[in-house]
């Protein structure tokens, strides 16, 4: 069994966690869990991008909570980019040191690729590797910060043949729930009215029809949003008014990206110039969205697709489980990096094609 | 018409003895030379009126000694009051809804009247000792250039205008302070009523420019328009431009035309939520980043410092920051700062205010 300690530091959240080849046997996040006091001084913290304290007291739980010590490690993978630069420094730093010390291969990944493979990884308590699946695989990835459509031929080979223009899925969502008051972040909140709500009774305009290409635009939605809530009286905004607004902005969202995937597919399913896709992998935060999930199988039936969407929502977020889980194949295939001269990538992300 | 050289120690008691008689007095502004009248006589304003030749239904400024004064005039609104605390005593004129007590014909159809506290000691105190506002208008013919000195001033005046001028209080020729700006506080966010060339705010100078777009090619020419006009100072220390603005305002579109401006290839995207996003860029021969910034959930000390965002400011690299007004209270800029808010207006039109500090 290869055990792998992925570590995270792109964004908001600390993470490390520890894989025995898919099967996770833990994936700790600062935000998320109650953290155990490891050393005496600094207590971890909830604050966003608290790197510097979390680190440490992060990669302690994770170890312990996998039941493993980390002479037992077999490398370590961290998340190079992309991300906010001091914050992937510090995850860096911590593989690095951490690798020199137990003498071990030090592994560096894409956060996206970590998203796209993020449906392989597998509960402790099942007893298969992984589900098997065929390439090219159709990776959906869709979350606060990304909205992309990429071409997998293989683990490692990647292109993008979709992205935002403007704005994310997920991050529509969330402002679109700040201008309604509902907190940040919002997207859950609103996945929650929603289920309550009528999407018919505010119909959302569908972006980028006239253009041949699967990019996708989600800041037109976003004012579209602004301009129908501010015309309406504060008085108006009850409960279900509120719950039809969720319920209809959600399903503006979910229409343009099931839209383009559809035109998508169609393409690349029927022209003799493309190897047709045989299995669909979804990642991302938005992927945890059940009514979004829904909507995507129906598409994928459609083209009769397998499709797979990451086991539990912590794996949807952002989490170092899905780093490790990236770096098996890497390890596998000897990529590993010089200790010395890794580096951080900020901008890093798949090519276009 | 008398003329009296403003050190002469009796050119304040007699300018002030002119306007009790409500006469017009040429006097000296931080600005520029302005005509006086009392403003709360009707006589002494129909003859400012009758030099100024201005057209009917433009308002005349007046000028108060201290906002109390202002007060018993005109009507001060929240807004006004804001405004008022930050901007005055300085050069810069407010449009407030009027009380009664002025003299007809300062005000304008929609019964607003512009008030100034000067930023020139003897001025005030002329107001003071007179006990009631004056008239703050240039002492030029309505459309003629704004008079620095006497000698330019009389060149361009009329026989009938000199006739009625009682007191010329001659200072010289006055620095080159340009006149300015007028805020209208009566709306409820303030506007710029005349574009302006330049306002002194205590020390620090701003220079103020209002534009309106329809459209987001436009607003991205724009963001081309400034950043040509700023970019020896990109070059020279970098250049940090702030982006305020509503959600869906275009903010991230202005910023997408600063990075076709740069000849980046790659689109810019909002950086919500990884914070910073950065993009090199090559021009002719300057080579450096454009980072660009969110920090739309931001709003503490300690969260801003990990960004780290002083070390990005170098020559070359142009920071810009959407909601910058969320952590203005965290960061003190070493370079210049360039203040852009964008606001929706009606349909597709977009308001967009620029202050350059």
């Amino acid at each position: 069994m290869t055990y792998i300690l992925g570590i995270d530091t792109s964004c908001d959240e600390t993470s490390a966690a520890v894989l025995s080849g898919y099967t996770i046997l833990s994936n700790t996040i600062s935000s998320q869990i109650e953290l155990h006091k490891p050393y005496g001084g600094v207590f971890p913290t909830v604050a966003k991008l608290a790197h510097q304290e979390n680190i440490q007291p992060v990669i302690a739980t994770a170890l312990k909570a996998a039941h493993l010590k980390i002479e037992n490690l077999d490398a370590v993978a961290v998340t190079i980019g992309p991300g906010l630069a001091p914050a992937l420094e510090i995850g860096i730093r911590a593989a690095k040191e951490l690798a020199q010390k137990q003498q071990l291969p030090l592994i560096g990944i894409n956060h996206l690729e970590g998203h796209l493979l993020s449906p392989l990884a597998q509960a402790n308590s099942t007893s298969k590797q992984t589900f098997k699946f065929e390439f090219p695989v159709l990776g959906i990835l869709v979350s606060g910060g990304h909205s992309q459509f990429i071409k997998m031929d293989q683990v490692g080979k990647y292109e993008i043949i979709g992205e935002t223009l403007d704005d994310a899925a997920g991050e529509c969502l969330d402002k679109i729930g700040r201008l309604l008051n509902l907190g940040y972040p919002a997207a859950p909140v609103i996945e929650q009215l929603a289920k309550t709500g009528d999407s018919q009774v505010f119909p959302f305009p569908l972006p980028l029809t006239t253009r041949y290409d699967y990019d996708l635009s989600f800041s037109g939605l976003k004012t579209y949003a602004r301009n129908l809530i501010g015309k309406m009286d504060d008085k108006k905004l009850d409960r279900q008014t509120l719950a039809n607004l969720a319920a209809s902005s959600q399903a503006g969202v979910f229409r343009h990206l099931t839209y383009k995937l559809d035109k998508l597919l169609n393409y690349y399913q029927n022209s003799p110039a493309q190897t047709p896709f045989k299995t669909i992998f979804v990642g991302g935060g938005v992927a945890q969205n059940v009514c979004f999930r829904t909507l995507v199988r129906k598409v994928a039936a459609k083209y009769e697709l397998p499709i797979h969407f990451p086991y539990n929502k912590r794996l949807c977020g952002d989490n170092a489980a899905m780093i490790a889980l990236a770096a098996l194949w890497h390890y596998q295939n000897h990529h590993f990096a010089d200790i010395q001269a890794l580096e951080r990538q900020p901008n890093l992300n798949f090519k276009k094609s | 018409m008398k003329i009296i050289d403003f050190n002469n120690s009796d050119a304040q008691i007699q300018a002030l003895a002119t306007l009790q008689q409500g006469g017009l007095v040429i006097y000296p502004t931080e600005t520029v030379y302005g005509a006086l009248v009392d403003a709360t006589n009707k006589k002494a304003v129909q003859k400012l009126l009758n030099y100024k030749r201005r057209p009917t239904g433009k308002a005349i400024s007046i000028a108060c000694s201290n906002q109390k004064m202002a007060e018993e005039y005109v009507f001060l609104n929240e807004q006004a009051r804001k405004i008022y605390s930050i901007f005055l005593p300085g050069t810069v004129p407010f449009i407030t809804q009027k009380k009664k007590k002025t003299a007809p014909g300062l005000t304008n159809e929609k019964n607003t009247l512009g008030i100034r506290i000067p930023n020139h000691a003897f001025l005030l105190k002329l107001i003071s000792d007179l006990g009631r506002p004056v008239t703050a208008t240039s002492a030029n013919s309505a459309g003629k250039k704004a008079p620095y000195s006497i000698s330019d001033l009389l060149s361009h005046l009329s026989e009938k205008q000199k006739s009625q001028i009682d007191l010329i209080v001659d200072a010289g020729t006055l620095p080159k302070n340009p006149p300015s700006l007028v805020i209208d506080t009566t709306t409820s966010s303030p506007t710029i009523v005349r574009d302006n060339k330049n306002i002194q705010l205590e020390k620090t100078t701003a220079k103020v420019e209002k534009i309106w777009t329809d459209s987001d090619e436009e607003t991205k020419k724009i963001a081309d328009k400034i950043l040509k006009q700023n970019f020896s100072q990109l070059e020279k220390t970098g250049l940090i431009i702030a982006l305020d603005g509503p959600l869906g305002a275009g903010k991230t579109v202005f910023a997408q035309g600063l990075g076709e401006s740069l000849q980046i290839k790659t689109n810019l995207t909002s950086p919500t939520y990884t914070y910073l996003k950065e993009y090199p860029y090559q021009l002719k021969k300057s080579t450096g980043v454009l980072y660009h910034l969110d920090v739309w959930t931001i709003n503490e000390q300690n969260t801003f410092n990990l960004l780290e965002v002083e070390k990005l400011v170098r020559p070359n690299n142009l920071i810009v920051i959407e909601w910058f007004e969320n952590i203005a209270q965290f960061f003190t800029p070493t370079s210049p700062l360039l203040k852009i808010k964008i606001l929706p207006t009606k349909e597709n039109i977009r308001e967009i205010t620029i202050i350059q500090l």
